[in-house]
C-alpha cells in the first residue's frame, strides 16, 4: 500500500524535484517495490504527456544526418579476451617455470643420491671383502696362536720315563707328562703287580732341592696297567724325578724308599 | 470574447467532447498501443546494441516531439538543437538503461530532453525569467492546436491529452508546469507561487495523480 507521502515523493521524482538525499532514498525504495514501480510508470507516462503538450516544432532537416554521423558503431575487432588481472596471465607460466626448476633440482638431487648410494654400496662391498679377509686372517692367526700355544704347551711339558726298581716286577714301566706351568700331569704305567686291598701305589714328584711331594695314590688293573691324571698337593718349582712307592692304603706323607717300585732316571 | 471567456468556452466543449472520445478510445484501445510500447522498447534494446538503423527509426519517430519540448523550455531554437543532439547521443549511449517497467519510451526520452534543457538554463541563470514566461503563458490555459503529442500519439489523442491538462485545477497545473518546464526547485516554486512548501508539494501530488487518472486509457 502506497501512502500519501510516497505518492508525493513519486510525483516529485518524475518531475525531477527530489533533492539528492531524497532521490537516493526514493530510488532505493523503488528498486524493491513493484507497486511503487507501477505508480512511477503511470506518473511518468502522465509527465511525458505533459511534456508533449507544447507546440510542435520540427527540428532542422539536416540534423538527422548530423546525428547519424555521430553514432558510428565501434569497429568490430576480433581480439582475445583480456585477462582481468595481468598477474593471472603470468601465473601459469610462473607456476610451470617453478615446477621445471623444482623438477631439475630433484633430478640433480636424485642423480647425486644414486651416485652416493652406488659409491656406498661399492664401499660396503669392499668392506665386506676386507671383513672376510680379516676374518680369514683372524682365523689363521687364531690357528697360529693355537698352534703356538700348543707349541708353547709342548715346550712346557716334561716327559719322564720311570723304570722298574722291583725285583718281583722287573718289566714294569711308566711314563709321566708334566706341565710345570699348569702344575699337573698324566701318569701311565704297565706291568705292575697287583697289590692287596690294604695297599696302594703312591706317585711322588721330587722337586729339585726339595722334599718329595705326593701326587696321588692308585691301584692297577688286573693286567697291571693304569692311567691317571695327577696334581701335586704343593707347588713344584722344577720337577726333577718322578717315583712310585708301595704304601699303606690311602698313602703316606713321606715316601717309603725301600718300597720304591718305579723311578725316573732323568727328565727333559 | 476575452481570453478568460474563450478558455471557459473551450473547456466546456472539450469536457463534453473528451468524455465521448475517451469512451470511444477506451473501447477501441488498443492492441496497437501495447504493440507500440513493445516496439519502442525493442528499438531501445537494439540501440543499446549499437544498431544505427534502430537509432534512425527512433530519431524519425521522436525527434520532433523532443525538439518541441527542448524549444518550449529553452525558448531558443539553436540551444534546443544542441540539447536535442545531446539527448540523442545520450539515448545512443544509455538506451540499455531503459526499464520498460518504469514507463514508456516516449516518457523516458521526454524526461531526458527536459533534464538536458533544464541543466542548460540552470547554467545560464535564466530560470526565473523563463519560469515567469511559462507562468504567463500557461496561466492563460492556452489550447495549442498542434502539439508535440500529436507527432507521437496522433492528433485526436493529443487533443484529448491537451483537454485533460486543461481540466486540471489551475493551481495544480501551475505548480506542475513550473516544476517541469522551469527547473525550479521545490523552494523556488514555493517562492514563485508565494505558497508554503507543503502546499506546493500537496498540489503537485494531487495534480499528478489527477493527470494520471485522466490520461489512464489514453496513453
Amino acid at each position: 500500500m502506497i501512502d500519501e507521502r510516497m505518492e508525493e515523493q513519486a510525483s516529485l521524482h518524475v518531475l525531477g524535484l527530489l533533492t539528492g538525499t531524497e532521490q537516493l532514498e526514493f530510488t532505493r525504495a523503488l528498486q524493491s517495490d513493484p507497486e511503487l514501480q507501477a505508480l512511477v510508470a503511470r506518473l511518468s507516462t502522465a509527465t511525458g504527456a505533459l511534456a508533449g503538450a507544447v507546440p510542435l516544432v520540427e527540428p532542422p532537416p539536416q540534423l538527422r544526418a548530423k546525428m547519424l554521423a555521430q553514432v558510428t558503431p565501434p569497429q568490430k575487432t576480433v581480439s582475445l579476451p583480456e585477462p582481468k588481472f595481468r598477474v593471472a596471465r603470468w601465473l601459469p607460466w610462473a607456476f610451470a617455470t617453478s615446477l621445471a626448476v623444482v623438477c631439475a633440482g630433484l633430478f640433480l638431487q636424485d642423480s647425486q643420491l644414486r651416485k652416493t648410494v652406488g659409491d656406498q654400496a661399492r664401499q660396503i662391498g669392499t668392506l665386506n671383502q676386507l671383513a672376510l679377509s680379516l676374518e680369514a686372517s683372524t682365523n689363521s692367526l687364531r690357528q697360529a696362536v693355537l698352534a703356538l700355544q700348543e707349541t708353547n704347551r709342548m715346550a712346557n711339558l716334561r716327559i719322564a720315563m720311570l723304570n722298574s726298581l722291583a725285583a718281583d716286577a722287573p718289566n714294569s714301566v711308566a711314563v709321566t707328562l708334566w706341565d710345570n706351568k699348569r702344575q699337573d700331569g698324566i701318569f701311565v704305567a704297565q706291568n705292575l703287580k697287583t697289590l692287596p686291598t690294604d695297599r696302594d701305589y703312591e706317585l711322588w714328584v721330587i722337586d729339585e732341592n726339595q722334599k718329595p711331594v705326593a701326587a696321588g695314590v692308585f691301584q692297577v688293573a688286573a693286567n697291571g696297567s693304569v692311567r691317571m691324571e695327577f696334581k701335586p698337593a704343593q707347588l713344584i718349582k722344577t720337577a726333577g724325578v718322578f717315583a712310585v712307592t708301595e704304601e699303606i692304603k690311602g698313602g703316606v706323607a713321606s715316601p717309603t724308599v725301600k718300597n720304591m717300585v718305579l723311578a725316573s732316571s732323568a727328565t727333559r | 470574447m476575452n481570453a478568460i471567456a474563450q478558455t471557459d468556452f473551450v473547456r466546456v466543449l472539450s469536457t463534453i467532447d473528451t468524455r465521448l472520445a475517451r469512451h470511444c478510445l477506451l473501447l477501441t484501445k488498443t492492441v496497437n498501443e501495447q504493440a507500440t510500447r513493445d516496439h519502442d522498447a525493442e528499438l531501445l534494446q537494439r540501440i543499446g546494441a549499437m544498431d544505427r538503423s534502430a537509432f534512425a527509426e527512433f530519431y524519425d519517430k521522436y525527434s520532433a516531439f523532443l525538439f518541441s519540448i527542448a524549444s518550449r523550455i529553452l525558448n531558443d531554437a539553436s540551444e534546443a538543437e544542441d540539447v536535442l543532439q545531446e539527448t540523442f547521443l545520450q539515448i545512443w549511449a544509455k538506451a540499455g538503461d531503459f526499464n520498460p517497467k518504469l514507463g514508456k519510451a516516449s516518457s523516458w526520452a521526454a524526461i531526458l530532453v527536459r533534464n538536458k534543457a533544464i541543466d542548460r538554463i540552470r547554467s545560464s541563470q535564466r530560470r526565473l525569467r523563463l519560469a515567469q514566461e511559462a507562468g504567463v503563458e500557461y496561466a492563460a490555459g492556452t489550447v495549442v492546436e498542434e502539439t508535440a503529442n500529436g507527432a507521437v500519439h496522433g492528433h485526436e489523442r493529443a487533443r484529448l491529452i491537451q483537454t485533460a491538462l486543461v481540466e486540471l485545477p489551475p493551481e495544480q497545473r501551475r505548480a506542475i508546469e513550473l516544476a517541469f518546464y522551469s527547473g525550479l526547485t521545490q523552494n523556488e516554486i514555493s517562492e514563485q507561487l508565494k505558497e508554503p512548501l507543503g502546499t506546493v508539494k500537496a498540489r503537485i501530488r494531487r495534480g499528478m495523480l489527477k493527470l494520471r487518472d485522466q490520461l489512464e486509457g489514453l496513453l
